[in-house]
């Protein structure tokens, strides 16, 4: 007999059984192991969400000139640095993705530079890894009134002091480019943000103007057109802010 | 052709001390003893000396969290950028949903224990078609290979049962990248469980690792 027919037969008869006398359950189904439970709840699929609170932003990894188009021979409309004037790593905003005239991936992003409002197009190489945020902070000038959204809804809204008619808090769509606590003092209160806007008028302050958004030793003038363009709130509300507002997060000023 | 940067691929460290425990090594001296490039990558599927069986296969468990990790945020870009359509997006958007389901039921299982999750620097390979192919054949590859490298090392088989539920999912997934990449979703009638050399050629065909230039880590604070 081949020995594949035997081995089916002893499957089929059992190791005791003869041809005569069929078993009255396959030996071969009661001899196996019961098969363990699986160690790991593996759940149902997890979809995305829509992802419209979301933003992403990369830091600038190399010096690097972001242009009009995705093309190297695109004009230039900024030049980028990897650093800040306060030295923590620059970002930039990433609002579109495509392939350009080199087929390499190109970046369309949300740049630091005046005139506020300025895109370009930035060589992917030229970038880091993308963060995600789902925050967002609006800076209502005509309230004077802050608000954090997360995931689209209120966590977070204060009363602020904006810039003056002679130096205004600049609108547009800008972003939180740092988070900076060594200039914790007085006048700065415990910390503050540095965001993307630059005021247009106090373009010869150190670092080229930007606004940013910090504390303030004089609460009793807020709300109010008080600053040079700065944002202010109270300390406390600053602090609050500061736990809640990542670095990246988009910030609309209408 | 890209040589594989497994300092690159590990930026925050997470595989590194998956597989430094896999070892029964501390982080520096795995680092010490592993060559940084695709050296590194071999000595992930080589046995350890010793371990307590507990204890190893919660290294092994978050070795393959963090190839979960690595695939759930690869998916999750490619997904939010959203320049595939077809049945290319399907696939990722179907794949990515199981990924971030693994991710979640190894991070239920391991609790505390769950390594972070690194962070990921894509280079581009999520926001093109033909990249987010390449990358996507390396990563499912890579994943079969890696499940079926630690299969047989796992002491328990409440985990091992569990492990072989995630590999024949890997596998399905790596077919029909495969298949939508215009390459054979099967090769063999038998697949070598060791996969040293078939991860490493798929995980160099991806690009993956190609861009980021700096290990310094960034500053976003001051």
């Amino acid at each position: 007999m081949p020995a594949a027919v035997t081995a089916l037969a002893v499957l089929a008869g059992g190791c005791g059984g003869g041809a005569d006398r069929p078993p009255e359950r396959g030996p071969e189904i009661t001899r196996r192991p019961r098969a363990p439970a699986p160690a790991l709840r593996i759940g149902a699929p997890v979809p995305l969400g829509d992802g419209r609170h979301e933003a992403r932003w990369t830091p600038v990894r190399r010096r690097v000139s972001a242009r009009a188009r995705p093309d190297l021979a695109a004009p230039a409309v900024a030049r980028l640095a990897t650093r800040t004037p306060e030295g923590t790593t620059n970002i930039v905003l990433a609002l579109e993705h495509r392939d350009g005239a080199d087929g390499a991936p190109w970046v369309r992003a949300r740049l630091p530079v005046l005139p506020n409002g300025t895109t370009g197009w930035i060589p992917r190489v030229a970038l880091g890894g993308y963060e995600v945020v789902n925050t967002r902070l609006v800076v209502d000038l005509e309230r004077t009134v802050a608000t954090l959204l997360r995931d689209g809804r209120a966590v977070f809204k204060a009363r602020i002091g904006i810039g003056t008619a002679r130096n205004p808090t600049p609108r547009g769509e800008f972003y939180v480019r740092n988070e900076l606590r060594r200039y914790a003092s007085p006048t700065y209160g415990p910390l503050a943000f540095g965001t993307s806007a630059r005021s247009a008028t106090l373009t010869d302050w150190p670092g080229g103007g930007y606004v940013g958004i910090h504390g303030t030793d004089r609460p009793e003038r807020l709300p109010g057109r008080v600053s040079h363009g700065c944002i202010r709130l109270r300390n406390p509300d600053m602090r609050a802010l500061g736990r809640l507002m990542p670095v990246g997060t988009p910030v609309t000023v209408r | 052709m890209t040589e594989l940067r497994f300092d690159r691929l590990d930026t925050d460290g997470a595989l590194v001390d998956a597989v430094a425990a896999l070892h029964d090594q501390s982080r520096a001296d795995f680092l010490r003893t592993a060559v940084v490039g695709s050296g590194a990558l071999v000595a992930l599927f080589a046995r350890p000396t010793s371990a307590e069986a507990r204890t190893r296969d919660v290294a092994i468990l978050n070795f393959a969290l963090v190839l979960e990790y690595l695939q759930a945020a690869f998916y999750t870009e490619v997904e939010r950028i959203g320049n595939l359509n077809g049945p290319l997006e399907r696939q990722s958007r179907i794949v990515g949903a199981h990924e971030r389901a693994h991710v979640r039921a190894f991070r239920d299982a391991l609790g505390r224990r769950a390594v972070a999750r690194p962070r990921f620097d894509f280079g581009g390979a999520t926001e093109s078609p033909e990249r987010f192919r390449r990358t996507a054949v390396g990563f499912e590859d890579l994943a079969v290979a890696a499940y079926k490298a630690q299969a047989p090392r796992i002491r328990s088989r409440a985990y091992l049962a569990s492990a072989l539920a995630i590999h024949a999912v890997e596998a399905r997934h790596a077919a029909w990248i495969r298949r939508l990449a215009g390459v054979s979703p099967v090769l063999e009638a038998f697949d070598e469980p060791a996969g040293r050399t078939e991860v490493l050629r798929a995980v160099r065909a991806t690009n993956f690792i190609a861009t980021t230039r700096s290990r310094r880590s960034p500053r976003y604070t001051g």
